[in-house]
């Protein structure tokens, strides 16, 4: 009954927001270093499909990272 | 007339208020930076200013929650908002001189709920609604919450680039940290220079200049706000800079990253829905949480639980003083001589602690030491 008087789906929209964001944004920020890291050394090695495939891997990362904090910033002034 | 004289005083104090939260939360924003070096002591408090001031104005969902949810605005005086703020100062002022890591938010809710309860009655605050469900839960839940998913991010971190080059990844991090640390700043303004705007409001809803009903924050309130703050975090960083170094636990950059994201995620995700929560113990939460994931032994465990003892005190602590000093200030009467007199004994107090500490040295700990 007392749950009622809390806003139980305000209070889940923090914890799963906080997870996928806290979480899921740091993850993508080390694929993106990941990434950079690798594509330079098979680079460096003369590996070139390895080397796009990390660096592909570290520029879709660092667009997630950029699009998810562009959403959620722009997702709380409209708020 | 004299109400105008009180809402000018209330104002000012709000603002003392927010400049003393700025002051006190600085070492909270940018010690992770610092401490793993992304970035120099002198930039990052700027830095940090900088974006606290600019995240005052990005929500104003907290301060309708201050101002509609957790007490009445229609049934409050000026005479207990003015004495909820000195309950919430006065609490913070000593727990800054014994160097205790309390939450400003929470005194702020504290000494306005007791400075309210004694002048209108426990109908006058959404016990609840309000105190339960917007303060208390979500006072324990994002500290927790910034504990587990800073743990969590560490540890998922490690996985993915434990094979690389230490130099690499620190260099990586490090840039990363310039992003995370802003990202904490904008939710530190963003969250506890609306707790201020919310007070102002209802003060201001209190003298009949705003309406009750729709409880629209006005722009200069704002900015006042927000200025405030950014100022605060500015000056208080100064402070932070001299003491840097040797106090500040050693964290690596990945664990600075994931704390600082982690933090952020918490804040800015209770903003959006209006939880006027602790910044300072949400994020130690996730500084002890990233701690705590590579090793239990890395945390100092008797910060943290000073932090938890301390949310256990502020709340009733503060709400005492409130109301203690609403009933001081209504020894006066109604008009502004109880909140001038009030004013020069709280000014008079934090000269005389201010001078002492400085006389005894610098106070104990933050919470972001742990």
């Amino acid at each position: 009954m007392r749950l009622a008087i809390i806003d139980t789906g305000d209070l889940l929209k923090v914890v799963w927001t906080s997870i996928v964001a806290g979480i899921g944004v740091t993850a993508a920020f080390g694929l993106a270093i990941l990434g950079a890291g690798r594509a330079m050394d098979y680079g460096r090695e003369g590996r070139p499909i390895e080397a796009l495939a990390y660096g592909t891997l570290g520029v879709a990362a660092t667009a997630t990272v950029v699009g998810s904090l562009v959403f959620g910033v722009l997702g709380l002034i409209d708020s | 007339m004299e109400s105008d004289v009180i809402v000018v005083i209330v104002v000012a104090t709000a603002l003392a208020f927010d400049f003393t939260n700025g002051f006190h939360d600085t070492a909270n924003v940018v010690a992770t930076s610092i401490s793993t070096r992304a970035m120099a002591p002198r930039l990052a408090v700027g830095y940090a200013a900088v974006l606290n001031f600019v995240g005052a104005f990005i929500s104003l969902e907290v301060a309708a929650t201050v101002a509609r949810d957790v007490v009445d605005p229609g049934a409050i005086t000026l005479i207990a908002v003015f004495a909820g703020l000195v309950g919430a100062i006065a609490w913070n002022l000593t727990t800054w001189y014994f160097g205790l890591p309390s939450s400003s938010s929470h005194a702020l809710i504290g000494g306005l709920v007791g400075a309210v309860l004694v002048a209108e009655g426990p109908d006058a605050i959404f016990f609840e609604s309000g105190i339960l469900g917007k303060v208390m839960i979500p006072a324990l839940l994002a500290p927790t919450l910034a504990f587990l998913v800073g743990g969590a991010a560490i540890l998922v971190l490690y996985r993915i680039v434990g094979n690389l080059r230490p130099a690499r990844v620190t260099r990586g991090f490090r840039g990363g940290q310039i992003v995370s640390g802003g990202l904490l700043a904008l939710a530190h303004g963003t969250n506890d220079a609306q707790k201020t705007m919310g007070v102002i409001t209802l003060a201001l809803i209190a003298n009949g200049t705003v309406s009750g009903n729709s409880v629209e924050v006005p722009d200069w309130v704002v900015v006042s706000a927000a200025t405030a703050i950014a100022l605060g975090t500015y000056v208080g960083g100064w402070r932070i800079i001299k003491t840097m170094g040797s106090r500040i636990h050693k964290m690596d950059s990945a664990q600075g990253f994931a704390a600082q994201g982690a933090g952020s995620a918490v804040i800015l995700a209770s903003t959006q829905v209006g939880f006027p929560l602790s910044t300072t113990h949400t994020i130690s939460g996730a500084v002890i949480g990233s701690g705590a994931a590579k090793r239990l032994s890395a945390v100092r465990w008797g910060v943290a639980g000073n932090i938890i003892a301390a949310w256990v005190v502020t709340l009733p602590a503060a709400a005492g003083i409130g109301a203690l000093t609403y009933g001081i200030t209504r020894l006066f009467g109604t008009g502004a001589v109880g909140p001038v007199v009030v004013s020069a004994l709280i000014l008079s107090g934090a000269t005389l602690l201010v001078v002492r500490r400085a006389q005894q040295g610098p106070p104990v700990s933050t919470a972001a030491d742990a």
